[in-house]
């Protein structure tokens, strides 16, 4: 069975490597009932990874909602319906995306229980910083900057487990700005 | 964890557990993670040690559990900062105007209590969203419009209690100024109903405003003087079709006379919002004329005659009946053209209301047709003008100044030369254009970069103290602004060694005798936390 000490150690090898065979349905099967599986995804088309990242998880049975033009949209019609169980939602988005995300799900309780920075330049590098369970920052080290990393982030998203004690650290971490010249992206959990 | 000013750790326990009592033990927050999701995203003090972070929070379910906090707040001297939304972001969004107050989070206040589609308002709590409101209009097909703030996350009572502004037409836009009747709890705890609610059963609360004698309500928007619970609003009928044409005039000298008829269409309650414009600065051309400091008049018109481009544009917004507005149209164009040389016209959309809720996705300029939308923030933040090194947020100094051109030009230079004073980029010019938010005055003003860097935060907190303290001395000051300069602002409303003021301390020490709510808020402090201010 693979759980996140699984990911750990493979992380230490090759997260991506490790996992990418993984027959995802039976995967996510065994992964849904767990509090920490994601109960919706939310993700950037605008973006290979993002698109990585959702087809990834749909694999996993987890409905996947492009994060479109108007985060409204998407919270009040379909993540708001949902705040009463208040399962987690993963995501690889721009960083505006989260920034409403996190504000609107302060009002249901929930706040980012880890955060990853993927700053991308003209060359296609990825730069990845993490902030969160220590489990996801060492996860997270493992990504080189030609990493695939949208798959990658969608398997860390389907191990989650709500960590005893949640850090404020990776809670507003940034404003939803972008910088003129890269790309940013964000994978995130909030619960 | 933060502890209030001059409240002992065992006082702060005891306030906390009955803080528990009153509102149950999930709905008090005293964890490091939790209260942290009530800092400012925009914060200019992040991280600092005069960040305004709460030192606890709690969220009560109804009325009577806000008056048990106030009582127990009194009780132990403990500060509180309500919230409804929180998300009055660049002028504090969640966190309190004092550090370590604890902040009321009335987020689960939040029904609506009453629309009338015929008398067209709306009564509604705290917690209210302008997304719940304009969903539950629309579900049951009530002929009615909402004007709301862009971004629309806010909640009507805490856009219009902040002055907070729309975009439709006059008399709607002006949040505060649309609100009829109010229920809040005092500072000790007790229940009012303002106006005509203040007579048992009446059904006029949310039809006349004033009842009778003083009327109080504009003591609980941008201040401290109490708890609204309940808050009543004026909604526009849904107009049967919307119309929207553009006017240009081609030299900088006309905006004055574009002014003038601007205003006479918006005086007389016949079109919505205008938004200038000045066809002539987009992209970089202006730079050249701005490259040796600010020009002259005729600098300026000797530039405008090189661009074969208008000088000035205004978009105007028309709602009603369709033959109305079509008519208004026609009326416009003819004042236009007899004012302006040279006045072209050129028609927009037309659309019938309200627009079919599947369309309404992909309908542009949603906030002037009432829909609350979140785009903005995608749109800012795709922007291309964004450096390599982008702000995490801003603080927005807005001043107000004249409905006039000579105002507009004379202000946009002093905020030109105040950020270069500071060596700031200055984006301003003799086309800069103002915003119109409120009908009878100009706004014109600056946003300062925020961040999660302290080094950065201190320069663009002097830009902020120095654009504030450039404008003031031409009598042009904030109507709102971040709460780490509240006091700079209040401080220029000195009239008569500032009596304002002075007359609010007196209130504020009759009606909050502990000083207790909202400690700071627009400068008003309790008299301890008076000393050295004002």
């Amino acid at each position: 069975m693979i759980d996140r000490r699984s990911v750990l150690k493979l992380g230490a090898a090759s997260l991506a490597g490790a996992l990418v065979g993984t027959s995802s349905p039976v995967l996510g099967a065994a992964r849904a009932d767990r509090p920490g599986f994601p109960g919706a995804a939310v993700f950037t088309s605008q973006h290979q990874e993002g698109l990585a990242f959702a087809d990834e998880l749909r694999a996993r049975r987890v409905a996947a909602l492009s994060a479109g033009n108007d985060i409204a949209q998407l919270w009040y019609g379909h993540l708001e319906a949902g705040r009463a169980q208040r399962a987690p939602i993963a995501g690889l988005t721009e960083r505006a995306t989260l920034f409403c995300l996190e504000e609107l799900a302060r009002s249901a309780g929930m706040r980012v229980l880890y955060r990853v920075d993927h700053l991308i330049d003209e060359h296609g590098n990825a730069q990845h910083s993490a902030v969160g369970p220590a489990w996801v920052v060492q996860a997270a080290s493992k990504l080189t900057p030609k990493s695939a990393f949208g798959r990658e982030m969608a398997l860390l998203a389907s191990q989650f487990e709500f960590p005893d004690a949640p850090s404020p650290a990776a809670v507003k971490r940034t404003g939803p700005f972008a910088p003129g010249n890269k790309i940013a992206l964000v994978s995130w959990m909030i619960a | 964890m933060v502890l209030p000013p001059n409240v002992s750790e065992a006082d702060f326990n005891a306030a906390l557990n009955e803080f528990r009592s009153a509102v149950g033990p999930n709905w008090t927050f005293t964890s490091d993670e939790d209260v942290a999701l009530y800092r400012d995203s925009y914060s200019i003090n992040w991280g600092e040690p005069e960040e305004r972070v709460a030192s606890a929070a709690v969220a009560p379910a109804k009325v009577e559990e806000v008056q048990q906090v106030v009582r127990t707040a009194n009780k132990y001297r403990i500060p509180l900062y309500p919230i409804s939304t929180g998300r009055n972001l660049t002028y504090g969004g969640s966190a309190p105007t004092m550090r370590g107050s604890v902040v009321v989070d009335l987020k689960r206040m939040n029904r609506i209590l009453e629309v009338d589609e015929k008398r067209a308002f709306a009564l509604v709590e705290p917690g209210v969203s302008y997304f719940d409101l304009y969903n539950y209009i629309r579900e049951r097909n009530l002929n009615l419009m909402l004007d709301v703030p862009d971004p629309g996350w806010g909640s009507p009572m805490g856009n219009s209690l902040d002055h907070g502004a729309g975009y439709t037409m006059s008399q709607f836009r002006d949040h505060f100024g649309s609100h009829c009747g109010m229920e809040v709890v005092t500072p000790e705890g007790e229940l009012l109903r303002t106006g005509m609610g203040a007579i048992p059963n009446a059904e006029t609360w949310q039809e006349f405003r004033y009842g009778a004698g003083p009327n109080v309500d504009g003591l609980f928007a941008q201040a401290n003087f109490g708890i609204v619970t309940k808050m009543g609003f004026w909604l526009m009928p849904m107009p049967e079709a919307f119309l929207s044409g553009t006017v240009t005039a081609p030299r900088h000298q006309d905006l004055e006379a574009l002014v003038h008829e601007v205003s006479y269409l918006e005086d007389l309650g016949l079109t919505g919002m205008p938004q200038y414009g000045s066809p002539v600065a987009q992209g970089n051309a202006v730079a050249s004329l701005m490259q040796n400091g600010w020009p002259s008049s005729e600098a300026v018109e000797k530039f405008v005659a090189s661009q074969n481009r208008p000088a000035w544009s205004v978009q105007l917004y028309f709602y009603g009946p369709e033959e109305t507005v079509r008519a208004t149209w026609q009326a416009a164009k003819r004042r236009f053209g007899k004012a302006i040389a040279g006045a072209a016209f050129q028609d927009g959309e037309f659309l019938t209301l309200p627009i079919p809720r599947e369309k309404e996705p992909t309908q542009s300029d949603k906030p002037r047709l009432g829909i609350p939308a979140l785009e903005v923030f995608n749109m800012v933040a795709r922007n291309p003008l964004n450096t390599n090194d982008p702000p995490d947020g801003h603080a927005d100094l807005f001043v107000t100044i004249p409905r006039k051109a000579a105002a507009l030009w004379e202000s946009s230079r002093v905020l030109y030369e105040a950020h270069r004073e500071v060596g700031m980029p200055a984006r301003y010019s003799p086309f800069s254009t103002p915003f119109t938010y409120y009908s009878r005055c100009f706004w014109t003003g600056t946003t300062v970069p925020t961040w999660r860097d302290p080094a950065k935060n201190a320069r663009s907190r002097e830009l902020f103290a120095k654009v504030m303290e450039r404008c003031a001395e031409h009598g042009w000051v904030g109507y709102r602004t971040n709460p780490a300069f509240q006091d700079l602002l209040i401080s220029k409303y000195s009239f008569n060694n500032h009596a304002l003021l002075r007359f609010q301390e007196k209130l504020k020490d009759a009606i909050d005798p502990n000083g207790i709510m909202s400690p700071g808020r627009y400068g008003i402090w309790p008299p301890a936390m008076r000393k050295g201010r004002a």
